[in-house]
């Protein structure tokens, strides 16, 4: 069983590192020549009824700042203002667009709450978004792909609409006339932590690695003997959970990944008999996505 | 308890390729500790359940469902020796006066009163009872261990060193459904023509002659959701969420329509119609 179990684990990375340099690959080809830097992205306005799908998708609320890149005449950002209550950032390579969509704001009474701008969305500064929208052609998206990882928070919410990202498994599809992507993005968690806690009532210190492909992780931890596997690793923006079998027990651990420390409680037992405790990691080794 | 975790599966394939009688279908591979629990924590067992166990071994399922997590159950176990070293657990665990072990055949034992029911049978067996264990109350919880229930998809499968399914069996919606529904906009007479695939639902809606598609259908139990858009005109045109209960041949509950501080709420009932 231990043998079997740290043969798969050592396949999973490699097989993730083959995945990134394919990605790697593909991204290469993309800038190679050829006409898909020249592809204009066509301006085909989302119906209401999209908009409305987005937002809602993305549960826009009022504390939300949502992005909308390759705004046209402003729909979903106005949208989002005027019956969400967030505010909204359009942004278009198309200057008559931009000057038409300040203007629908205006007529809509969010002039104050919107802000448009001509911009290239490959090089836009969107760090401050909560929310992302896109309605664009696959390789626009696809190119978009790797900067909306880079640049957005933990957590923030990314809604695309038609076409997807290839490479990153959406939260959430859902198919109401036409297809949507949710996607949240994941803290950072490859490579490896010093995980300590008091789960089962002694102190406990495990060196735990993750492997990471967006919000996809998997993760051991190095005990004495063996490796222990994380079972049921889940990433939903910066909140983790995992659960590792120690002696015969179950724990679950939950918590927070915050830059170069994770936060958080870790339970086990069951039903009435449910015990918790704390726990934190530091991280001693950082690895790439895979 | 490692070792003996691979087990089941070799002695399944033993029973697969030599089929014996009805009675010895089922080897007795206990169920260790740990699954026990996790089965029990997938199907949210608690004080109000009553949980049979299907080939209940030594009782280890039941008791710990009792002990721990406070619920009811009987089990069904044709062993006697088995029978009687599970009642004497249950006595020892001080849990006898909520848990029964009958000798029964599984698939004759009437599983009427379950809201949850745990098994770790081999694949032929969990085929065998499949057609028995849609007929249970929609929102009956089944759990299994290890085997699944071939084209009836779990509706969770969790993994921790070993695998347990969670169905929920769903109400039956196939058919057609009548409504008259108060939109704004006017009235809308429809009828929704509802294909059902265990919990996978596929349907559409006509109204005027028209057929309006259903999106994002799902069904979780009695709860039925799903989306319709009332495009009739585009000043108008909206999605309806509907979401509401079966109870029998009616169904009934809430459509949202509308988005973000404007949205609203509308109530809505439909009733099978024969074919």
């Amino acid at each position: 069983m231990p043998t079997r179990i740290r043969r798969s684990l050592r396949s999973k990375p490699m097989r993730w590192a083959a995945i990134a340099l394919c990605a790697a690959l593909a991204a290469g080809s993309g800038r190679a020549p050829g006409a898909e830097l020249d592809v204009p992205t066509p301006y085909v306005p989302s119906t209401r009824l999209n908009v409305d799908e987005m937002l809602r998708l993305a549960a826009v609320g009022p504390q939300d700042v949502v992005y909308d890149l390759g705004s046209g005449d402003g729909r979903v950002v106005i949208a989002a203002a005027r019956d969400y209550g967030a505010r909204g950032v359009g942004l278009d390579i198309d200057a008559a667009l931009v000057r038409e969509s300040r203007e629908n704001a205006r007529r809509a009474g969010v002039g104050d709450r919107t802000e448009f701008r001509q911009e290239d969305l490959l090089t836009a500064n969107i760090r401050e978004a909560s929310v992302v929208t896109l309605y664009l052609l696959p390789t626009l998206v696809r190119r978009l792909q790797e900067k909306l990882f880079a640049d957005l928070k933990p957590g923030t919410r990314i809604v695309a609409h038609e076409y997807g990202f290839p490479d990153w498994k959406p939260d959430r599809k859902i198919v109401i006339s036409k297809t949507f992507y949710l996607y949240t993005v994941p803290g950072r968690v490859a490579g490896s932590w010093r995980l300590e806690t008091s789960a089962g009532n002694r102190p406990r210190a495990y060196d735990i690695a993750f492997g990471q492909h967006y919000q996809e992780i998997k993760g051991a931890a190095r005990v004495t003997g063996g490796i222990l596997p994380a079972f049921e690793a889940r990433l939903a923006g910066e909140h983790i959970a995992f659960v590792l079998m120690d002696e015969d027990m179950t724990y679950r651990y939950e918590g927070r990944v915050q830059g170069e420390r994770m936060d958080g409680i870790v339970r086990w037992g069951y039903g009435p008999h449910l015990n918790e405790a704390a726990w934190h990691a530091t991280r001693i080794g950082v690895g790439a996505q895979g | 308890m490692m070792s003996g975790a691979r087990f089941p599966a070799m002695i399944a394939l033993l029973v697969l390729a030599f089929p014996v009688s009805a009675e010895l279908d089922v080897p007795y591979v206990p169920t260790p500790q740990v699954v026990v629990d996790e089965m029990l924590r997938v199907a949210r067992v608690g004080p109000q359940d009553f949980v049979m166990d299907l080939g209940s071994g030594d009782g280890r399922i039941l008791i710990d469902a009792a002990r721990k997590f406070g619920a009811h159950g009987v089990g069904v176990e044709l062993d006697d020796a088995l029978l009687a070293q599970s009642i004497e657990n249950a006595q020892a665990a001080g849990v006898d006066d909520r848990v029964q072990f009958r000798k029964e055949d599984l698939f004759k034992a009437d599983l009427s009163p379950a809201t949850v029911i745990t098994m770790y049978l081999v694949p032929r067996v969990n085929e065998r009872l499949r057609p028995r264990l849609l007929t249970l109350k929609p929102g009956t919880r089944i759990v299994s261990h290890d085997f699944d229930l071939q084209d009836w998809r779990p509706d969770e499968k969790h993994t921790i060193r070993k695998n347990v399914f969670l169905w929920i069996v769903p109400a039956q919606v196939a058919g057609r459904w009548h409504a008259r529904l108060a939109l704004p906009g006017g009235a809308l007479n429809v009828d929704f023509e509802l294909k059902q695939h265990f919990q996978e639902l596929d349907g559409v809606a006509r109204a005027d002659e028209r057929i309006i598609p259903l999106w994002e259908m799902q069904i979780s139990g009695e709860r039925v959701r799903f989306v319709m858009v009332d495009g009739r005109d585009r000043e108008h045109e909206a999605s309806l969420y509907f979401e509401g209960r079966v109870h029998g041949d009616v169904m009934e509950g809430e459509i949202r329509r509308g988005v973000g501080k404007a949205e609203t709420r509308l109530p809505w009932r439909a009733a099978r119609s024969p074919l």
